[in-house]
């Protein structure tokens, strides 16, 4: 069963099925690194996978869906920062009522619009390099993934590089470390930890685009199905550094496409057990990165 | 003063703009936002209406109440759905063996429903106090096991003899929670969760746990200095804090379904968060705003019925509140927070 082609399809499946959480955990990544935490992530997903399908099937373009989806994400996170940074409103609270609010405006807007059933949308071709999109095993893996899975590796790296190797990045990072110690070295800390958790925003929403528009071309309610969450499990994992976390990201696309071929293998065994795989694995990661990196501030 | 003002002009605009964002998506879907307000409430509190508000109540004062007890030792418990599930679970898995027992077959059917939460927030404290695991994220990836346990079990090992549908066996008579109000859905969870309120109300005020909980959440640092041992701590909050839960799939599971199903708790877990936060974690005022939500939840299964209104509509209002009640800690901050 181990071939070359089995090894193909889980490796590109990895890829496919990371894709969603990685790209939020990049931008939560950056928000975290600035000071400030957003459990919200996966209603900001909710709200972004179905504005980019609403948008695919209205205007007929899928890259219009994704540009819809960065702006509600944009928004969305606008909200969070305005409630945070300028009514001084406890970060969980204002997350918590994220992901309630992406639950209600996604599933209550698509009943009205799109429908309450799966609907198809166009969604975004992957790209074809030609030959070398055909070349056994990194052909399918490297080279014949959507458009979307190149601009997060781009923007993984990207949002590490200003992280650790820019002005910039050094004060994004002091307001996280130390809020009034920045403020008093004339870092605005306020607008840079405004603009990590638009930037958070933005990666969520386009992370739950390519749920829609990419994975499943498709909404379906509460399609999001916990990858906000585990996002954030993989900025933890991470330890806050965007490129790690995207790394994790994959992990957890690897342990979906593995449980995925399983089921098809071993038909006889309870799907439910196969299901539950990834979030054991957020739980496994989470105590094992404990154990190997010791204990560390919470 | 302008002081005083200013604080009715900020308390005006929050309520004005939670009041607006569920009316804008009112308007969107074609409806008049008073009319639709009016139906709600003329609803809630009709001749049906406020049975239904509280038998909603019900699970979400309990899963508010330990929601609220694991928040004050800074605890995030986001897991009550799972909980909620194994403690039904636990609680139908024994349930047979209770028939003939009478009124003692009820109480131990509850109790076990708590142990069955209780100990996946003990797992979930094990893993944050010895392992340092976030509990926000264990407890949210505990919900999805959970809910792919329970769908495994009722067509599975536990489904009912005629393995048609996926539902478990039905509970005997004995645990069956009895309707209090004939003609209406009301059982007698609502004493449960009365007696609860109550039991919580005094474990916080008046016992060392209630104390040492709360010293851990307001500095931890301090709760170690003053020799609590921080980690039996958290792990017996957490337990605590899912034995409500657990509790609350038993009181459903015994007043409502008298058997496993899928969807046993429609969002419960997230809206008993709100719940707690809205009763700033007090345990007195949190049937109260359980009742609150209760009347979103009966009131936007009316709205779809009467109005066709889309049931998500309820998370809508929900988040709104959410936002609105932490917006008005900065409209008129408390002599504590402007303090601090």
């Amino acid at each position: 069963m181990m071939d070359a082609l089995f090894i193909t399809a889980l490796l590109a499946a990895t890829i496919r099925l990371g894709m969603a959480i990685g790209l939020a955990a990049i931008g939560e990544a950056a928000s975290e690194r600035s000071g400030i935490f957003n459990i919200g992530i996966e209603g900001v997903m909710l709200s972004g996978a179905f504005v980019a399908a609403w948008g695919s099937v209205r205007t007929g373009s899928p890259w219009l869906g994704v540009v819809f989806a960065m702006l509600i994400g944009l928004i969305l996170a606008g909200i969070h920062a305005f409630m945070v940074l300028g009514l001084g409103i406890d970060q969980f609270v204002s997350g918590i009522g994220m992901v309630i609010f992406g639950l209600g405006f996604s599933s209550f807007t698509a009943r009205l619009t799109i429908g309450a059933k799966p609907t198809s949308v166009h969604g975004l071709p992957s790209l074809d390099f030609g030959a070398i999109s055909h070349v056994p095993i990194i052909g399918p893996v490297l080279f014949a993934q959507s458009p979307l899975a190149y601009i997060a590796l781009a923007l993984a790296v990207a949002t590490g590089w200003v992280l650790n190797r820019t002005a910039l990045g050094l004060e994004i990072r002091a307001c996280g470390e130390n809020a009034e110690v920045a403020e008093t070295l004339a870092i605005p800390v306020k607008r840079r930890q405004t603009a990590c958790i638009l930037f958070g925003g933005v990666t969520a929403g386009l992370g739950g685009a390519y749920l829609s528009v990419v994975q499943v071309n498709a909404f379906v309610e509460n399609m999001v199905a916990g990858r906000g969450f585990l996002a954030v499990a993989c900025v933890m994992l991470g330890r806050r550094r965007p490129l790690a976390a995207f790394l994790a990201a994959l992990g957890f696309g690897l342990a979906e496409a593995f449980q995925i071929r399983l089921q098809t293998l071993y038909p006889d065994l309870p799907y439910q057990f196969l299901v539950i795989l990834p979030y054991i694995a957020a739980i496994a990661a989470l105590v094992i990165g404990h154990v190997r990196r010791g204990p560390k501030m919470a | 003063m302008s002081d005083g003002l200013t604080r009715l002009v900020r308390v005006g605009v929050v309520l004005f703009v939670a009041a607006l964002v569920p009316s804008l998506f009112v308007v969107i879907a074609g409806h008049n936002p008073w009319r639709v307000f009016t139906t709600l409430v003329l609803y809630a509190f009709g001749p049906q209406g406020w049975s239904e508000v509280l038998v909603h109540a019900i699970p979400l004062t309990l899963i508010g109440l330990g929601v609220a007890f694991a928040l004050r030792a800074g605890l995030f418990n986001i897991g009550s759905d799972g909980q909620l599930i194994a403690g039904a679970v636990l609680a139908v898995f024994f349930a047979p063996y209770f028939e003939g027992w009478g009124i003692a077959g009820l109480i131990v059917f509850l109790a076990i429903g708590a142990i069955g939460g209780g100990l996946l927030g003990a797992f979930v404290g094990y893993l944050r106090a010895w392992f340092g695991a976030s509990e926000i994220i264990v407890t949210i990836m505990l919900n999805y096991v959970m809910i792919q346990m329970i769908s495994y079990l009722i067509r599975g090992p536990m489904q009912e003899t005629s393995r048609f549908w996926p539902q478990s066996y039905l509970i005997p008579d004995d645990c069956v929670l009895p309707v209090i109000v004939p003609g209406t859905r009301l059982h007698a969870g609502v004493f449960v969760a009365l007696v609860m309120v109550i039991v919580a109300a005094i474990v916080q005020r008046r016992t060392v746990l209630g104390f040492q909980a709360s010293v851990l959440g307001a500095n931890p640092g301090a709760a170690a200095y003053a020799g609590f041992h921080v980690k039996r701590l958290t792990l017996v909050i957490m337990a605590i804090s899912g034995a409500f839960a657990g509790l609350a799939g038993a009181v459903e599971v015994g007043g409502i379904y008298q058997r496993l199903q899928d969807n046993m708790s429609e969002g419960f877990g997230l809206a008993g968060i709100a719940v707690a936060l809205i009763a700033r974690l007090e345990a007195a005022a949190i049937p109260f705003a359980a009742c609150l939500f209760g009347i979103f939840f009966a009131g936007a299964g009316a709205l779809q019925r009467e109005l066709a209104l889309p049931f998500p509509l309820v998370w809508i209002i929900e988040a709104s509140v959410i936002f609105a009640v932490a917006a008005l800690q900065w409209a008129v901050p408390s002599r504590k927070a402007a303090a601090a």
